[in-house]
């Protein structure tokens, strides 16, 4: 049978495959008989993910992607052992929520670090001869419609979507010589443990509702997002690159 | 912390004058108690007290002396 999305045997590092739109991402992926490499903070859980999974191949690797430091010897220690990467899929992130006065210098820059400098720094690390596949590599970063939509208490977060998003578009030009296609996916609301605590903590919220209501097609599952960033790391989406993509449910 | 140092970190959060806020006083009273506002509490007792409150705390909270009760725990 002919299948579109074929990812079969091919080797994808997800961070923040722990919990929500990364963990979804990984099933969805071990579906497709892709071997994945989960890594997240926090080792029960990314062992419970794994043990969900049903490549024996597929692995874990704890760290903190907040400490920007570690990173290229976290991505060289995971190649050496794992071998080449075909995909990249960055789902590691915080959803801060703040009021503007809130939002000190070194807020920002925890946001920033976590959300947009970890992927920058994960990219340039696999982006290095013989770290990629000889057949190229597809990168996938999870922004948020939030990047190019305005919305209270969010200025940080959405900021951080947005560079991103800035980022995908030169890197993707910048190493297509090298057969690497970059993109990012931008969700609206989906039902995660991140959007169950902002609809609790912000209640009542007319702001809130109104972006809610605008996604008519109600809100998503992780799955929804995790179908688009298959078929992005797939040979399907060849002539994909440097776009920022949204699964909003009619809320773009 | 005093009581009414508390009381004037939750003045300053909702750009209250000082003395504005009693403990007595319920949050439905508060007219600045919004959505913002409880956000901002949030924040405010993870910057100022390193405690993670959420949503269904805030919900909890029928009076001003409450949320300080919260800040001692």
């Amino acid at each position: 049978m002919y299948n579109l999305v074929n990812l079969k045997d091919k080797t994808i590092l997800i961070t923040g495959a722990s919990s929500g739109i990364g963990q979804a991402i990984a099933e969805l992926l071990d579906k497709l008989e892709a071997r994945v490499i989960l890594v997240a903070r926090r080792e029960d859980k990314l062992r419970e993910v794994l043990d969900g999974l049903n490549n024996q191949s597929s692995c874990y690797y704890v760290a903190d992607l907040s400490k920007l430091d570690g990173i290229e010897e976290l991505i060289k220690g995971i190649i050496a052992e794992q071998g080449a990467l075909d995909g990249f899929v960055h789902s590691a992130g915080i959803g801060s929520s703040r009021p503007l006065k809130t939002i000190k210098p070194n807020i920002l820059q925890e946001v920033m670090s976590i959300n947009f400098s970890s992927f920058v720094e994960i990219c340039r690390c696999i982006s290095i001869k013989k770290r990629y596949a000889e057949s190229g590599c597809s990168i996938v970063g999870i922004s948020s419609i939030a990047s190019c939509q305005g919305n209270a208490s969010k200025t940080a977060y959405s900021a951080s979507k947005a560079a991103m998003d800035a980022a995908v578009r030169c890197m993707a030009k910048e190493l297509s010589v090298k057969g690497f296609r970059v993109n990012t996916v931008m969700p609206g609301w989906i039902e995660t443990a991140i959007y169950e605590q902002h609809m609790q903590n912000t209640k009542g919220s007319a702001d809130v509702e109104a972006v809610r209501a605008r996604q008519y097609l109600g809100v998503g599952k992780p799955v929804d997002v995790a179908t688009l960033v298959a078929f992005l790391l797939s040979d399907a989406a060849r002539l994909i690159t440097g776009a920022s993509l949204d699964v909003t449910g009619g809320g773009a | 912390m005093s009581e009414r140092e508390k009381l004037a970190l939750l003045e300053d959060m909702l750009e209250l004058d000082e003395g504005e806020l009693s403990a007595e006083m319920k949050l439905e009273d508060v007219l600045q108690f919004d959505s913002m506002a409880r956000l901002s509490l949030i924040v405010l007792f993870e910057d100022e007290f390193g405690k993670k409150i959420v949503g269904k705390d805030i919900d909890g909270f029928d009076t001003i002396g409450d949320i300080l009760a919260k800040m001692e725990e």
